[in-house]
């Protein structure tokens, strides 16, 4: 697999619902984005390469990096079992940490057009597998939001300035 | 079962010429673990010819082939690959075929019933002169096994020999011999380990093969006794392949042990997810493949 070879990105045509979010993270200028990167079945080792190599770069010691890149993987292994089948990573860096924002793409309009108070929050099984169980013991900081444009999921992991982090080797 | 036109290294005949062509070490390693133990448990003679003798004691070693002692005891000779089928010279097949002779000669001296030659062929892979008659060595092999009581091994790597020379020696083996592979991409490897008995992984792992990885598993829990998930290679497992290995392994009788051979970072994950606390599981740590 060619890590640059995008494929046709569900999520592409103008603002993502996500973007449109009024509590999307990124954006808000503090943030350093760092890698935006779709994702389907098909491309979950191009995006755990991706998250890899930029971890490493913004200085994530070793073995946060391989947590790093499982967490990720396991929230977009949801995505793509349980939410539309792709969605999108956006990561950045801010105040010495990582932030890795997965989101399920919302994909469809009628899986958007939920009726009148729908909830979406059973899109994933969000409480439910090992998968994100694992992520919630890795990371930093969890947070969950879903609406009308899907689920998204955002973890935080310090860079390595917390004590309770293992040093960089 | 896999579908495979393969020979199983475990069915072999007492007088085969049978040809293991494989894409990593590991399986050549492997797949002459079990010609050896097979050999050395029939009471034969096994001859084993590599580049390093030393080198592949030890990868013997960890596959519970206990080479030492059999070279020890006569029944075992490691041989290296200028001290057998190639001279100071360089290559000849006459030359080579006078050493497997000797060999032959000197088992049945010694009153074994058969004998077993594994020849690791990487050292055709040096510039050498007479190199080109390796199809007539293979000829004359393929001649000399018949009612011989003897079978030979030949290992070729199927990503650094040409393809020419590979049609070329095919035609003269009675057999060909692989792993049996449940997945293989260039991202990951599902095969069977046949030393000891179970799966090996190597790259990465996740729930798009989680079919594959559920019927190499399923394959090889229905085996007697222990198991081993050979994991030495891999680098990524996910949350639900881990679950898959976990659940196998918790669905054994306790006195059955599964033993998980991985990397630290591998190893932790399982802990992390419990793996250690099955009666069943055993991890292992190793540094690498």
């Amino acid at each position: 697999m060619k890590g640059n070879d995008r494929r046709p990105d569900p999520l592409s045509p103008g603002d993502s619902p996500v973007l449109a979010d009024p509590e999307a993270d990124v954006g808000d200028g503090e943030g350093r984005l760092v890698l935006d990167q779709a994702f389907d079945s098909g491309t979950l080792y191009a995006l755990r390469a991706a998250v890899q190599a930029h971890a490493i770069q913004a200085g994530l010691p070793e073995s946060r990096t391989d947590d790093l890149v499982i967490a990720v993987h396991e929230l977009a292994a949801n995505a793509v079992r349980h939410g539309g089948g792709a969605g999108r990573l956006r990561m950045w860096e801010r105040d010495g940490a990582l932030h890795c924002q997965v989101n399920d793409g919302g994909s469809s309009a009628a899986g958007t057009q939920a009726g009148p108070g729908g909830n979406m929050a059973d899109r994933w099984p969000f409480l439910q597998g090992h998968g994100l169980w694992l992520v919630r013991l890795v990371a930093d900081q969890i947070s969950v939001f879903s609406g009308p444009g899907g689920t998204r999921a955002t973890i935080v992991f310090s860079v390595g300035k917390d004590p309770s982090v293992s040093a960089p080797d | 079962m896999p579908v495979s036109a393969y020979t199983q290294v475990t069915e072999l005949s007492a007088d085969a010429h049978a040809c293991l062509t494989f894409g990593q070490r590991d399986d050549l390693l492997d797949l002459t673990a079990a010609f050896v133990r097979d050999g050395l448990a029939s009471g034969f003679r096994v001859v084993v010819l590599s580049d390093s003798p030393q080198l592949a004691t030890a990868k013997l070693g960890w596959r519970e082939i206990a080479a030492e002692e059999a070279v020890a005891a006569g029944q075992m000779v490691m041989v290296a690959s200028q001290d057998g089928l190639v001279g100071p010279q360089g290559f000849s097949a006459e030359q080579a075929m006078s050493w497997l002779r000797d060999q032959l000669a000197d088992s049945r001296r010694h009153g074994y019933a058969g004998m077993r030659v594994a020849l690791d062929m990487s050292w055709a892979l040096r510039p050498m002169t007479g190199i080109e008659e390796l199809p007539v060595l293979e000829e004359e092999i393929a001649a000399a096994v018949s009612g011989a009581g003897m079978s030979v091994l030949c290992g070729y790597d199927r990503e650094r020999f040409d393809p020419v020379t590979l049609a070329l020696i095919a035609p003269f083996h009675s057999h060909t011999v692989a792993a049996a592979t449940y997945y293989d991409d260039p991202v990951l490897r599902i095969c069977r380990q046949y030393v000891p008995p179970g799966i090996r992984l190597a790259g990465e792992m996740d729930f798009m093969a989680a079919e594959a990885l559920a019927l190499a598993l399923g394959e090889a829990i229905r085996i007697d006794g222990d198991i081993t998930i050979n994991m030495a290679n891999l680098s990524f497992i996910d949350a639900s392949s881990i679950r898959m290995v976990t659940d196998a392994a918790a669905s054994l009788d306790p006195s059955r042990t599964v033993i998980l051979r991985c990397r630290p970072a591998i190893e932790a994950r399982f802990t992390q997810l419990g793996a250690d606390r099955l009666p069943q599981v055993s991890l292992v740590g190793v540094d690498e493949g």
